[in-house]
């Protein structure tokens, strides 16, 4: 291969890594997630950037960063601890693509100072590529596997860009054409000519009948001029002439045990591929894949090797600390890009089955993080969208932001150790600062009374508001209050009532009235009142209830029945 | 789920009311494992007073100052009465088991004697029962001697009114006095409710603000009544904290159900029933009952895919028609979990007197189940229906405990009784 072309082809792609890293990595100092980040101007974030390494590498935080590197992005403890399988896949890529990357592509500056004698043909290091990038393939297959049978099982998998598919296919092809080409390499007789002509100072095919012969028997190339018997008095000699020439530098080619196979079925066609000169072009396939990857290595899914364990070492840094509004700007942003789509929150996630069952996948973590992003960039609403009817992705992930319920699950087994509570805390902040806010404001911001005169007018079919049995089981059907006797009892224990002792804000029912109304079918009335949306959900009324009426549960499915039927009132009310 | 294990008990007590809790506290007493389905819920209608028996004959309203005296008469006049069927030793333990037990759930009691005593209402009315909790006691003296006494009552507070307690005794108790004060701290509201005041009054400030308020107001006042809010489950701190700062006995009315007193007795039961190992299935309920020969089955919903439990005996407590024990329709009463045959009047229109208020009561509250000496509910041939099952409390036919104030009585004493039945070995003898 041309010199000047490697030079230059590599010098492009690690510019272009470089200026695409450094558009990646500017947009965690540029992207301002949540409202207590808003005003923040570029150098206190960059200010907390400094003082932040300073502190990780002076200070005794400099310990909880070691131990970061070594457990959590080194050994991966905490996807360990989420999903075992994918931990096992992880770390065959990572170890894999790691000793292919120092031993083999980085050799000339890694391998050949560290190892005295280093030669890539010779053992253990022809066996360790082998098994470097048997390590990587085993991987990428257990990868492939589990992405399909995950995506066989879920109805909203995480969100894949083209490029990370790119990625995969160009990773696969790296590791097929590595394999071809050292395959190749063995079975060539040009590369033996080559080789012989170097270091034998021959490449006379007659001359070299004995070595041909011993490395054709030995060492698998695919001669097929060798018409002579092979008899033992040649191999003898053959044998005597690699010990001279070639031994130092060649292991037997059986170590190769990936290779070695292929280049058995390679073998009838070698001369064909000489003609075509098949060693050169592998080796530009092979070497230009790795130069495209790395050239576009920011905007792929690659780029978690740098942001994920960034990440991970933020984390470490930051233990136990609460972090700056600046330190806490950079790590929401950053967790955008940290974010591997590995869906491990999603199969945590507790309203999971909310979002099948209102098929909104924006109620799930990954899918939210995207949504989240989308936001802050102002791709996911733009002014006047919410008016136009334009903003529906808007208003679907304003349903999922707000119908989390902060169980922190998602956090707990995040691999990256994304603070993904603090992120859809602000997430939902910005939401409704642009208008989209929680139910409880929403339906809150308008009197109970002035809600079920809007439901009364009748603006659509009223049959479209009778909610059916599926989605009010409860309020629906008059056996399940009926039986209130009004004692009050559930009104007694009630928190809620009970520090609602300003009137300006506390609740306007209690829920004995609340069942109350429903006794007198203004079911309306009671699905807009504060009581109803004041609920702690804290179920002593439903425990100390003596006719055993499901109290908390009633209130949940108003609170259910106002978001679908108030908000079709309040979508109706902001089009027209 | 369905198809899992059962878990084995000695007992499944059904029902959590007074009997229930009394069952199941009886039963965790003498080392049965046992099990608790259903809501006490209806314990929150308790005053916390504890009647044992007052009222006898119902028809003449004659009230005895003696329990004993009482069930001695009646068991002399209505044999059939449940209550007339333990004897007075066995009611003595059984009160002072459940009253000991209470007492260590931190909801005393003053000794129990052979006496009953009189208490105010909430409306004026004076109530005549046997176990009384310590912060009403005074209350008992105060009645009987009628000195100089204040009412406190407060704005807003629905179910409690010293005016009126006071124009109805006022010819009786003329010194006694009323005065309504804000509560601390809600002065704000229109509507309070008892429970947030006796929990507002465990912290010290409003406590210490309540009494500064009611001080001014004493007079000549020798006592002091206010209505049952002094503390919920620390009632006995805060008691003292309104003797210490008052300066005289003061005393706490009952109110109107659902009451603070009715949360206490509750709160004071699932504590020591769960304390002594029972265990609670407050939001389930009996789904099938079925035997196999010596053993009982239930299947309770509640849980997620339900739960299915085995038992050597199960107490049917479930209480008359407010408890879901008995069900009526226009025909006739049912027992609701296997349908067992209810003593009950002939036909609909026997089930009320004509009177609405008679003093004699209704046939219909004298329905129920009718068992064997040994407490077993009869099948529709006159024999056990089943060799493990037995019934207590209110269930029971052949009382009037509203009208008899006998409530709290029949539950623990039949609780008591029948328990010791589950806790003796199998007797030849009492096979049906």
């Amino acid at each position: 291969m041309s010199n000047t072309l490697f030079r230059a082809a590599l010098d492009t792609s690690l510019l272009l890594c470089a200026l695409g890293l450094l558009w990646r990595m500017s947009t965690w100092y540029r992207l301002r997630i949540g409202p207590d980040v808003r005003d923040l101007t570029l150098v206190p974030r960059l200010r907390a950037l400094l003082r932040g390494f300073a502190a990780a590498l002076f200070t005794r935080r400099a310990f909880h960063v070691g131990v970061a590197l070594f457990l959590d992005v080194l050994l991966q403890r905490r996807l360990y601890r989420s999903d075992k399988s994918r931990w096992l896949t992880h770390l065959l890529i990572f170890v894999g693509f790691m000793g292919l990357l120092l031993m083999h592509a980085l050799a000339a500056v890694v391998a050949l100072k560290m190892f005295t004698g280093y030669e890539s043909t010779r053992n253990p290091y022809l066996f360790l590529r082998n098994l470097f990038g048997s390590m990587v393939v085993v991987g990428l297959a257990f990868f492939l596997i589990g992405l399909r049978r995950r995506r066989r099982h879920t109805l909203h998998a995480p969100m894949r860009r083209p490029m990370d598919a790119a990625f995969v296919v160009l990773l696969g092809f790296v590791l097929a054409t590595g394999f071809l080409l050292e395959a190749d390499k063995i079975v060539s007789p040009q590369v033996f000519y080559r080789m012989a002509k170097e270091f034998n100072g021959s490449a006379d095919p007659a001359e070299l009948k004995p070595l041909r012969a011993f490395w054709a028997s030995e060492f698998g190339v695919a001669f097929d001029d060798l018409t002579a018997p092979i008899t033992p008095d040649l191999l003898r000699q053959g044998r005597a002439m690699h010990e001279a020439d070639c031994e130092t530098c060649h292991a037997g080619a059986a170590s190769a045990f990936v290779s070695y196979p292929v280049s058995r079925v390679l073998a009838p066609l070698a001369r064909v591929l000489d003609a075509g000169q098949a060693p050169t072009w592998l080796l530009y396939l092979h070497v230009f894949a790795c130069f495209i990857g790395l050239a576009t290595l920011p905007f792929t899914r690659f780029y978690h090797v740098l942001a994920a364990p960034i990440s991970l070492l933020v984390n470490g840094a930051a233990l136990g600390r609460s972090l700056s509004g600046a330190g806490r700007a950079v790590r929401r942003a950053l967790a955008l890009d940290a974010c591997v789509g590995c869906g491990i929150c999603d199969a945590h996630c507790s309203v999971a089955p909310l979002a099948r069952h209102l098929d909104n996948r924006y109620l799930l973590p990954s899918h939210k993080l995207i949504a989240t992003g989308e936001l802050t960039r102002g791709r996911l609403l733009q002014p006047g969208h919410l008016t136009t009817g334009a903003g529906d992705a808007a208003w679907r992930a304003a349903e999922g932001a707000f119908g989390c319920t902060d169980c922190g699950r998602c956090t707990s087994v995040c691999p990256v150790g994304l603070d993904l509570d603090d992120l859809w805390q602000s997430g939902r902040a910005d939401l409704a600062r642009a208008g989209l806010t929680a139910p409880a404001q929403w339906v809150q911001a308008r009197p109970a009374l002035a809600w079920a005169e809007s439901l009364q007018r009748d603006f659509w079919p009223r049959s479209f508001f009778d909610p059916d049995a599926r989605d009010a089981p409860l309020s629906a059907n008059r056996s399940s209050f009926s039986r209130c006797v009004q004692c009050q009892a559930c009104t007694n224990v009630c928190p809620v009532v009970a520090y609602s002792t300003d009137p300006a804000y506390g609740v306007d029912l209690t829920p004995q009235k609340v069942m109350n109304l429903l006794r007198l079918g203004m079911r309306d009335l009671a699905m807009g009142s504060r009581m109803v949306w004041s609920c702690a959900t804290c179920y002593q009324c439903q425990e100390h209830c003596p006719q055993g009426i499901r109290v908390a549960d009633i209130m949940a499915e108003l609170r259910t029945l106002a978001v679908q039927r108030l908000g079709a009132v309040r979508s109706h009310k902001e089009l027209s | 789920m369905s198809s899992a294990a059962a878990t084995r008990y000695d007992v499944a007590v059904i029902g959590a009311g007074m009997a229930g809790m009394a069952a199941a506290l009886f039963a965790a007493e003498r080392g049965l494992s046992c099990i608790q389905v259903g809501s006490g819920g209806g314990i929150l209608f308790a005053s916390g007073l504890l009647d044992l028996l007052a009222v006898h004959p119902v028809a003449e309203h004659r009230l005895w100052q003696s329990p004993y005296d009482a069930l001695a008469a009646l068991a002399g006049e209505q044999p059939g009465h449940p209550l007339a069927r333990v004897d007075p030793t066995s009611i003595r333990t059984a009160f002072q088991s459940f009253v000991a037990a209470l007492t260590s759930a931190g909801l005393a009691y003053a000794p129990l004697g052979d006496r009953n005593s009189n208490l105010l209402t909430s409306i004026g009315t004076v109530k005549t029962s046997f176990g009384v909790p310590l912060t009403m006691v005074a209350g008992v003296d105060a009645l009987a001697q009628r000195p100089p006494c204040l009412l406190v009552d407060f704005r807003g507070l629905r179910e409690f009114s010293a005016r009126q307690i006071a124009a109805t005794l006022a010819d009786d108790w003329p010194d006694l006095r009323h005065q309504r004060i804000d509560f601390p701290g809600f002065e704000a509201v229109p509507e309070v409710y008892a429970v947030h005041l006796a929990r507002a009054l465990e912290t010290r400030e409003t406590r210490e603000r309540t009494i500064a308020l009611i001080k001014p107001l004493l007079g000549d006042a020798r006592a002091v009544g206010l209505p049952a809010l002094l503390g919920l489950t620390r009632s006995r701190e805060v008691h003292a904290a309104f003797e210490a700062g008052l300066g005289v006995p003061v005393f706490e009315i009952p109110t109107m159900p659902t009451s603070v007193t009715g949360l206490r007795l509750l709160g004071a039961l699932e504590s020591v029933v769960s304390s002594r190992g029972v265990t609670r299935r407050q939001l389930s309920s009996v789904r099938a009952l079925t035997f196999d020969y010596d053993t009982a089955l239930l299947q309770l919903d509640g849980l997620p895919g339900g739960e299915r439990i085995s038992a050597r005996a199960v107490v049917l407590a479930t209480g008359r028609f407010s408890g879901h024990g008995l069900m009526a329709d226009r025909q006739s009463v049912r027992e609701s979990i296997l349908g067992l045959p209810v003593q009950q009047p002939g036909a609909r229109d026997a089930w009320h007197q004509d009177d609405f208020l008679d003093p004699a009561g209704h046939a219909i509250n004298r329905a129920g189940l009718r068992t064997d000496e040994v407490w077993r509910p009869l099948d529709a041939t006159g024999k056990p229906a089943w060799k493990s099952l037995f019934a207590i409390g209110s269930i029971l036919a052949d009382q009037d405990w509203m009208r008899a104030k006998c409530g709290s009585g029949l539950a623990i004493a039949t609780a008591w009784a029948a328990i010791e039945q589950v806790a003796q070995p199998l007797r030849e003898t009492q096979k049906p």
